[in-house]
């Protein structure tokens, strides 16, 4: 018992100090190059030079913006798993993802691109399609109030498909606006300003720690929802927070970076991997490794072709593709075996 | 339904009877349409889940984790109804969480991960979590059904130690009618949604009770051990009838196997003369044949001689069985050397040495050397039987033509 528990705190230590050397690898990290040593000068003094503005500017609220939405996704993830008690669950794979990106696309084309108390509507637009698709998604999986896992993955899948066609036929139809929709469909954080760091944190922070909250109720729900009635959680209520909240925090990360895939399925899994299944650690170390995760695959993308960039979508797709092909296959051989 | 306090419910019943529905009812996992379910005199619907979960427990038929949980994390979580969410588990409840490992002898599974035991280790584990709950009531919905004759005892061993031991009350779905005999203090019949009977398993697990819930043919008998109602399902496949009609000779059961033997096969069977009671008389019943009986001991009358007589005439072959005969009943074989039977063909089953059968001081041994020497018998065992009677009754049929 000992011993484990010192484990979870080595990792736990061994995250946070990941976390601040990435924050501080991707903040020097770029076209120009600045030191640790000046980051923490600059950071220190209010200096008047050209890093200092890069960096305060331009690459400072970016990372930052990275780390936050890298946490929301890859909690939510987490959480959406143990909701649904089926590892290949997570925003993209039931479609909330691409609802957001639609929500967004929708709000671009029609022109309701307006600022209400500093909030651009496209977060708004963001945060309905992704709660409207998950209820969709799931009324769809849910028949005979009976719900099949199966069912809903492929619910979520084919709903996915559809709205990323019908985002496509939107491109279409309104060429002038294709650059500012591809950022939506492939997911790039180009456009991160202090602002918009601001808001997302504003929203995602608190979010997170709804969930935080109820990481033992989590633990209960994966044996059942029978089993979670029966220990007196009000299971109905419980899910409807859960997924509200998730949806809140999908919908402002799409709108502020786009659909970002396979994060929030292949964080909780490195994390369960290492240290187990309960949620009490399993979320917030995903929302860690979320973090380390997504600044380092928005970094990569920063540098690795210059002066083009590569959308922070496509560098984790790269990445978790191939992870979620080896989940399915892992668990099919656990099945035979 | 009214439920009181230390005893073992069994709800049994069809597919689809409604009995897991029942059963979530009863738990406030459902709502009724009508009706209401009462705890301590409260309607449940009106009670917060967290009290309710405080009170009663619940054991599904398994339970699969898509994650991985260590055991002991899976009993602590039997204590959630206790827990401040801020504060945590506390002492006390690692405590309970011990204390029902060790009572459901789960103590050493404690490290293991849930999802590598094995079907009947994971039940005993989550009947350490409903022990932690600490509830008056625990509800199971068929405990025991995927689990071999090993683990299906262990449980439910364990269920009526709880029982009796903290004058829990369970209620559970059970599948087998002899484990819910064997277990059930009451017995709660289901069918079509609706109870049909209710009562102890002597007034439940009828022939008739269990004929209206299950419409299948049953023997009920009692278990020799424990003294509860023990079922026997009959198993009497739709064989086509062979147009045969066997008469036997036997008594104190050494016909029971060639009746039900021959039974199987299609033969029309009738049997005499048996004591009312006696094995052989009560296989012959259950089977519907057609019997010369008399009451015990008081040897055979007129009246059941010439019935005897009756049926075997009637028959087109007629078995005489290693029976013992005493003087009550050699009139069964005085019959066989009447001559209105002289052409029935007789077979004769010599499993057994006669000699050692007769208890009428050799009366019996002349008798059966006379027997044998008449017409039409046969010398055969069990095994053949069946065959040699279709030959004797197609060349018998031929040779009166």
């Amino acid at each position: 018992m000992g011993k484990v528990k010192n484990r979870n705190w080595l990792v736990f230590v061994f995250l946070i100090a990941s976390l601040i050397l990435t924050l501080i690898f991707a903040a020097s990290t770029g076209a120009v190059k600045i030191s640790t040593a000046e980051i923490i000068e600059i950071l220190a003094k209010d200096a008047d030079t050209v890093n200092a503005s890069i960096l305060m500017d331009i690459r400072l609220p970016r990372v930052l913006l990275a780390a936050v939405l890298g946490a929301g996704l890859a909690a939510v993830g987490g959480v959406m798993q143990a909701i649904f008690k089926n590892p290949l669950v997570d925003s993209y794979t039931l479609g909330m993802s691409s609802g957001a990106a639609l929500g967004a696309v929708i709000s671009i084309i029609t022109g309701l691109n307006a600022r209400i108390l500093g909030m651009e509507t496209t977060g708004v637009f963001a945060f309905i399609g992704a709660v409207l698709t998950l209820f969709f998604v799931y009324s769809l999986a849910y028949t005979r109030s009976r719900m099949s896992i199966n069912s809903l993955l492929l619910a979520g899948v084919a709903v996915s498909y559809f709205l990323a066609s019908v985002i496509s036929f939107l491109m279409m139809l309104n060429h002038d606006k294709i650059e500012h929709i591809v950022f939506w469909t492939m997911g790039s954080l180009s456009m991160a300003t202090w602002n918009e760091f601001f808001i997302s944190a504003a929203l995602i922070i608190p979010s997170l720690a709804v969930l935080m909250y109820y990481t033992r109720e989590l633990n209960i729900l994966t044996m059942g929802e029978d089993a979670a009635h029966h220990l007196g959680i009000n299971t109905f209520a419980l899910k409807n927070v859960l997924l509200i909240t998730c949806a809140l925090v999908v919908g402002s990360v799409v709108s502020t970076g786009g659909t970002i895939a396979f994060l929030g399925l292949v964080a909780p899994h490195i994390i369960r991997l290492i240290i187990g299944s309960d949620n009490k650690r399993v979320i917030p170390y995903s929302a860690l490794l979320g973090s380390i995760l997504l600044v380092l695959a928005d970094t990569v993308g920063r540098v690795l072709i210059q002066p083009a960039e590569i959308p922070v979508g496509v560098m984790t797709s790269i990445m978790g593709g191939p992870f979620f092909i080896f989940l399915l296959r892992s668990q099919k051989a656990g099945r035979q075996g | 339904m009214n439920i009181g306090k230390g005893s073992f419910f069994c709800i049994v019943g069809p597919n689809g009877s409604g009995k897991s529905t029942l059963l979530r009812v009863i738990s406030a996992a459902l709502k009724p349409q009508e009706g209401a379910v009462y705890l301590d005199g409260r309607s449940i619907n009106g009670i917060k889940h967290r009290s309710i979960a405080g009170m009663l427990s619940f054991v599904p038929q398994n339970t699969s984790l898509e994650f991985d949980f260590k055991v002991s994390d899976v009993v602590l979580m039997g204590r959630y109804p206790y827990i401040n969410k801020l504060r945590g588990e506390t002492g006390k409840d690692f405590e309970i969480a011990e204390k029902a490992m060790e009572y459901t002898n789960t103590t050493h599974l404690k490290d293991r991960s849930f999802m590598e035991l094995s079907g009947g280790e994971r039940q005993r584990v989550i009947l350490a979590q409903a022990f932690a709950q600490d509830t008056d009531i625990l509800i199971l919905d068929e405990p025991v059904s995927h689990l071999d004759l090993q683990h299906q005892v262990e449980i439910l061993n364990l269920i009526k130690k709880m029982c009796v031991d903290r004058k829990l009350t369970a209620i559970t779905v059970l599948h087998d009618l002899n484990l819910a005999s064997a277990y059930g203090d009451y017995i709660v019949m289901m069918k079509a949604g609706a109870i049909m009977r209710q009562g102890t398993p002597f007034e439940t697990l009828t022939a008739a009770g269990i004929k209206e819930i299950f419409d299948t043919d049953v023997y009920v008998s009692v278990s020799p051990v424990g003294n509860k109602p023990y079922i026997y399902a009959l198993t009497k496949p739709n064989i086509d009838k062979k147009g045969i009609r066997v008469h036997v000779i036997c008594g104190g059961g050494s016909g029971s196997d060639i009746i039900s033997r021959l039974c199987s096969e299609g033969f029309d069977l009738s049997s005499g003369v048996l004591a009312i009671g006696d094995l052989d008389w009560k296989i012959s019943k259950e089977n519907d044949m057609q019997i010369a009986e008399e009451v015990p001991f008081v040897g055979i009358s007129g009246e059941a001689y010439a019935k005897n007589k009756e049926l075997a005439m009637a028959a087109d072959a007629i078995v005489l069985t290693g029976l013992y005969l005493g003087k009550s009943n050699l009139k069964n074989l005085e019959l066989l050397l009447e001559k209105d039977l002289e052409n029935k063909p007789l077979f004769i089953l010599e499993d057994e040495s006669f000699a050692a059968r007769d208890y009428t001081g050799g009366d019996a041994c002349r008798m059966y050397e006379m027997i044998k020497f008449r017409n039409n018998s046969i010398l055969t065992d069990s095994k053949v039987l069946k065959e040699e009677i279709i030959k004797a009754v197609e060349t018998h049929g031929e040779s009166k033509e």
